[in-house]
C-alpha cells in the first residue's frame, strides 16, 4: 500500500496546534524531506517529548514514540542502538531539549549518535500557557516574568558545537523550502544532527515578524560550514538571525559505527536468541 | 567447633585494609574450596573507599549445598590489628587465628581457639621489596590449617596472576608454599574434610548470574550508569560484549539509561538495565512510560542500604516500597526477588518472558549481600530456555489496520494487544505516554473529557491493570521448609531466605517446632492462595532486612495476613543464621511463658 500511495507520510490525524502555529511548517517540511529521502514510512521512527510541538508523531505516518518531557533523545538513542537500520528522528520543543533534557542532547552530540534532533524553538513554554523557557530573551515578559525576564538565555548551538556536535543548523518555519533542505541534509549526515527550528508561538510569544525582518541565509552569503571557529562566529552574529548549516563534518564516526566494531554488527533487535551450548558452557567455565 | 559438624563445614574470614588485596585473596580461597568439591558462599565486607579503612572477606564452605554465611568464624586471618579487634569475638571454639605477631597482638581470645603465628610480612619480603604478598602467605598457611591440597591454591594463584609477568605468579606461589610449610610444622590440619578434587563448582555473584541468564535469554542490549552494587553487571556485559555481540550503553544518567532501554525494547530488542536504589529513583517516571506504552522492559535494582546515598557497600531490602509505588497513578508491574545467584540466573529468562508476554515492566530485586558482596557456587545451569516473545506480529491481521495505522492497543479478551516493531511494513503506530485509544490516538488533547471518550479512557486503564490478574497465575507461591503445622513459622523473602533456611537446621536439632515460608515472587500476589497457605502457619515471625517490615506490610495489604513478631535488621550487614536462631529461641520462650 505505501508504494502506491503518492503521499505515504500523510496521516489521517489532523494536527491540533493553534491556527498559524510555526509547528505546521515544521511538520510539512519534515514530510517533504522524508519523501525526498527515499525512505519508507515503516523504516522511520519519530520520537517526541511533551509540549505542543511534541504532539507531532501521529500527524506524520511513521512509527512514533510520544514519550516523556525531555526524554526523546535517550529513547531515540535506544532505538538506534538496537536497530541502526532505522532512521530515527527526535522532534521536540525548547523546553524539552534545551531545558529539562539538555543533558541528553549534550551527550548525544558528544557520542555522535546517528539520530536527528529537530528542536521547535519558540522561546516559550506554550502548552503550559506561557512561561519562561531556556531560550527566552532577557527582558521577555511572560506569566512567570511579568516584570521581564532576568535570566540570560541559553545559546544551544555553540554549546552543542563545544560538546562535539558534527551537524549544527538553524532554520525557520517561515521559510519552508529552507527547512526541508536543512532536514534533508541532516538525514544524510553521518551522526548526530541538531536542527534548531525557529517555530513561533502565535499565542504566547509571536516573533514571526521579528524573525522575518532579521533572518538571513548563511548560504546566500557564501558561508562554508567546515570551520569550527567560523561556526562560533556565525552563531554569535549580531547583525540579524542567521539560518542555515553552521557546522558540518563527515569524518567523525558515529557512535553506532563504533559500536559495530565491538558488537560485530550483531544488533540487539535482530539477535533475540539463546546462546549456543558451547558458548554457554565456556561462560560457566570462566566462573569455575 | 560448637555444635556444627566440623568435618563438613568451614567458615573463615580474612581482614585487612582496603588496598591489601583482600578481595582477590578471598576469591582465591573461595576458588580453592569450590574446586575441591565444596559448596561455597561468600560475603565481601568492603567499604566505599579504595585504600585504607577496614575490609574483610567471609567464606562459608560445606560438603552440603548451602547459601548462607554459616555460623561464626572457624579461621580468622587478620592482617591488621583492627581486623583482629573487629572479628575475634566471633571465633568458634576449635578454630584458629592465623596472624603475624608483628602486626597483630592477640588479646582476650577464647583459650579453645588456637593461635597460629606466622611471620607473614617477613616471608613476603623474601619475594618482593614490599610485603604485598603477605595475604598470599596467609592463604598458604590457611590451606595447611584446613588440610586442603596446596596445589589447588597454586593453580588459583596462577589463574589470578596469569596475565601478569610470569615472576608474579611464581613468587606468589613460593610465598604461599612457605606459609603452608610453616603451618604444617606447627599443627595437623584442624579440619578433617573429605575434599573431592574431581568436582569443581562454578561460583558467581547474583549480579553475574543474572547477566549470564539475561544474555542466555536473548538480551543483547544492556544499559547502565555506574552504581554500587549493580556495577558488576555492566562489567560482565562490557567484558563479554565483543564475544557475544552485546550492545552496552553507558548512559549519561539513569534517566537516559531507562529511556534508552525502553527505546531498545520498542525497537525489538530484549533490553535490560540495572542500578541501585538512588538510580532507580531517577528511573521511575520512565518505568511508568514503559507501562503506559506497553513496552516490555526488565529493570534490576541491586539494593543497598539507604536512604539517599546511605551505605553504598552495605546491604538492605529496603526498596520494596519504592517498587510497589513507582511513579504516578496505577500501572501493572511485576516484582521478582531471587534468593541466591542460582535462582537469579533462572529469574532473568522468566522476567523477559513475563515482560514480553504481558508487555509490562518487570523488576528484579537483588541486594548487595548476594549481588555484589557475595558469591555462591551453583549447580549445573540449564541453558535450555523457552524464549516467549508474546504477541509479536510481523503482518497485521486485517481487522487491525485502517490503511494508515496498526491498532497497536487493541482491546482483546486477555487484555494483551498484538505488538509490532519498527521496520515492519504496514504496522506503524505511535506509542503514547498520553492516554490513548486502541489506535494510539491521543485522548489527552481534543478528546479529553468528551462523553464518548470517558468509557475509552476507562477501558484502556482497565486493560492495562487487568493484566495483573493473568500475571498472578504465573507467580510462584512461597517455598516451604520444615514440618507442616509447626508452632513457629518464619516468613521471609529474597536473600534473607538463605540465613533462615540454615537457621532452621540448627533449630530442628534443638527440637524447635519451626518452619519457613520463603517468597521469591513478590508482586502481583496470588492473595487467596497465599492466605490459604499461611493459614497453616504457626506463630508467624517476619524476617527481612529493613526497618519497617515492608514485605509483611505487603502481605497484610494484599492477603490480609497480619504478622506481629519481627526480626528486622537494618545495620547494613546481612542476616546471619545465628541471629535468626536466637530470635526464634527467644520467641519460643515467650510463647511458652504465655502458654
Amino acid at each position: 500500500m505505501p508504494l502506491l500511495n503518492p503521499k505515504p507520510f500523510e496521516s489521517d490525524t489532523r494536527a491540533d496546534w493553534c491556527p498559524g502555529c510555526g509547528d505546521f511548517g515544521v511538520l510539512a517540511a519534515l514530510k517533504d524531506a522524508l519523501q525526498k529521502s527515499g525512505r519508507q514510512p515503516h523504516e522511520v521512527v519519530v520520537v517526541s517529548g511533551i509540549g505542543c510541538s511534541s504532539n507531532l508523531p501521529g500527524y506524520i505516518r511513521t512509527y512514533g514514540f510520544h514519550g516523556l518531557h525531555g526524554r526523546p533523545v535517550p529513547v531515540a538513542v535506544g532505538i538506534k542502538n538496537a536497530n541502526p537500520k532505522l532512521l530515527v528522528i527526535a522532534t521536540a520543543g525548547d523546553g524539552d531539549e534545551y531545558g529539562i533534557g539538555f543533558n541528553h542532547v549534550v551527550h548525544a552530540a558528544r557520542r555522535n549518535d546517528d539520530i536527528k534532533l529537530i528542536v521547535m524553538n519558540n522561546e516559550i513554554y506554550g502548552l503550559t500557557t506561557g512561561q519562561l523557557s531556556p531560550t527566552s530573551k532577557l527582558g521577555q515578559k511572560t506569566k512567570t516574568s511579568p516584570d521581564g525576564s532576568i535570566i540570560y538565555p541559553l545559546k544551544p548551538l555553540p554549546t552543542i558545537l563545544g560538546a562535539g556536535g558534527t551537524f549544527i543548523a538553524r532554520t525557520f518555519s517561515g521559510d519552508p523550502k529552507h527547512m526541508s533542505w536543512v532536514i534533508q541534509e541532516a538525514i544524510k549526515h553521518r551522526g548526530f544532527a541538531l536542527v534548531d527550528a525557529i517555530s513561533p508561538c502565535v499565542t504566547w510569544h509571536n516573533i514571526y515578524d521579528e524573525v522575518k525582518k532579521l533572518f538571513y541565509r548563511l548560504e546566500d552569503r557564501g558561508y562554508k560550514p567546515d570551520d569550527e571557529n567560523e561556526a562560533y562566529k556565525a552563531m554569535n552574529a549580531q547583525d540579524g538571525i542567521p539560518i542555515g548549516i553552521f557546522y558540518r563534518r563527515e569524518d567523525k564516526q558515529s557512535f553506532q559505527e563504533r559500536l559495530a566494531e565491538i558488537n560485530g554488527g550483531r544488533w540487539a533487535a535482530d539477535n533475540v536468541k539463546s546462546l549456543g551450548s558451547e558458548i554457554a558452557q565456556s561462560l560457566v567455565q570462566e566462573m569455575l | 567447633m560448637s555444635e556444627k559438624d566440623s568435618d563438613a563445614e568451614i567458615t573463615l574470614r580474612l581482614g585487612a585494609a582496603a588496598g591489601d588485596g583482600i578481595q582477590s585473596a578471598g576469591e582465591m580461597i573461595m576458588k580453592v574450596l569450590s574446586r575441591s568439591g565444596m559448596h561455597v558462599t561468600t560475603y565481601n565486607g568492603n567499604q566505599s573507599l579504595i585504600r585504607g579503612g577496614h575490609v574483610w572477606f567471609h567464606v562459608h564452605a560445606s560438603t552440603k549445598k548451602i547459601y548462607s554465611l554459616g555460623y561464626g568464624i572457624d579461621f580468622l586471618i587478620p592482617l591488621t590489628q583492627l581486623s583482629y579487634d573487629q572479628h575475634f569475638e566471633k571465633l568458634n571454639q576449635g578454630g584458629a587465628v592465623i596472624y603475624d605477631p608483628v602486626a597483630v597482638k592477640i588479646h582476650d581470645l577464647d583459650p579453645k581457639v588456637m593461635q597460629i603465628s606466622v611471620p607473614l610480612a617477613d616471608i613476603a619480603l623474601k619475594y618482593d621489596k614490599r610485603p604485598i604478598m603477605k595475604n598470599t602467605v596467609a592463604l598458604g598457611s590457611l590451606c595447611a590449617a584446613i588440610g586442603v591440597d596446596i596445589n589447588v591454591l597454586s593453580k588459583a594463584i596462577q589463574d589470578q596472576f596469569g596475565r601478569k609477568e610470569p615472576a608474579v605468579a611464581e613468587n606468589n606461589i613460593k610465598a604461599a608454599m612457605d606459609g603452608y610449610e610453616m603451618v604444617k610444622k606447627q599443627t595437623r590440619p584442624l579440619k578433617n574434610i573429605q575434599y573431592n578434587y574431581s568436582v569443581r563448582r562454578p561460583a558467581m555473584t547474583a549480579d553475574y548470574a543474572l547477566a549470564l541468564g539475561a544474555v542466555a535469554a536473548g538480551c543483547r542490549f544492556y544499559a547502565a550508569y555506574p552504581m554500587s552494587p549493580a556495577s558488576p553487571i555492566v562489567h560482565w556485559m562490557a567484558s563479554h560484549a565483543k564475544k557475544l555481540g552485546i550492545t552496552v550503553f553507558l548512559g549519561e544518567d539513569e534517566i537516559s539509561v531507562m529511556n534508552a532501554t525502553i527505546g531498545a525494547s520498542y525497537a525489538g530488542a530484549r533490553a535490560m538495565c540495572a542500578t541501585s536504589g538512588g538510580g532507580f529513583a531517577l528511573m521511575q517516571e520512565a518505568i511508568g512510560e514503559a507501562a503506559m506504552t506497553e513496552t516490555p522492559v526488565v529493570v534490576v535494582d541491586v539494593m543497598r542500604a539507604g536512604p539517599s546515598t546511605g551505605l553504598p557497600t552495605k546491604t538492605s531490602q529496603g526498596d520494596l516500597n519504592m517498587m510497589l509505588g513507582i511513579s504516578q497513578d496505577d500501572f501493572p508491574r511485576v516484582i521478582l526477588a531471587p534468593r541466591n545467584p542460582e535462582e537469579s540466573f533462572y529469574t532473568a529468562p522468566r522476567a523477559f518472558n513475563l515482560a514480553e508476554r504481558y508487555q509490562v515492566p518487570v523488576i528484579i530485586l537483588l541486594d548487595f549481600a548476594i549481588g555484589d558482596g557475595g558469591y555462591s557456587t551453583v549447580d549445573n545451569l540449564n541453558f535450555a530456555f523457552e524464549i516467549d516473545r508474546g504477541k509479536l506480529l510481523s503482518t497485521p491481521p486485517p481487522a487491525y489496520t485502517n490503511g494508515y495505522w496498526f491498532k497497536r492497543f487493541a482491546i482483546t479478551d486477555d487484555n494483551i494487544s498484538p505488538r509490532s516493531i519498527p521496520g515492519t511494513p504496514d504496522m506503524m503506530f505511535v506509542a503514547k505516554t498520553d492516554e490513548h485509544d486502541e489506535w494510539g490516538h491521543d485522548l489527552s488533547d481534543v478528546l479529553a473529557g468528551l462523553k464518548e471518550y470517558l468509557p475509552i479512557r476507562r477501558r484502556m486503564h482497565e486493560k492495562r491493570m487487568k493484566k495483573l490478574e493473568e500475571i498472578k497465575k504465573e507467580m510462584k507461591l512461597p517455598e516451604i521448609y520444615g514440618p507442616s503445622g509447626a508452632d513457629i513459622s518464619i516468613i521471609t523473602w529474597g536473600s534473607s531466605s538463605n540465613a533462615v533456611r540454615e537457621a532452621l537446621h540448627e533449630l530442628h536439632k534443638k527440637g524447635v517446632s519451626v518452619n519457613s515460608f520463603e517468597f521469591s515472587d513478590i508482586y502481583p500476589m496470588q492473595e487467596d492462595e497465599v492466605r490459604k497457605i499461611l493459614s497453616t502457619a504457626g506463630i508467624m515471625v517476619d524476617v527481612e532486612v529493613n526497618y519497617s517490615a515492608q514485605f509483611a506490610k505487603l502481605l497484610k495489604r494484599e492477603a490480609g495476613v497480619e504478622i506481629n513478631n519481627f526480626f528486622l535488621k537494618y545495620d547494613g550487614e546481612p542476616i546471619y543464621p545465628e541471629e535468626v536462631e536466637k530470635h526464634i529461641l527467644a520467641t519460643r520462650k515467650e510463647v511458652h511463658a504465655i502458654a
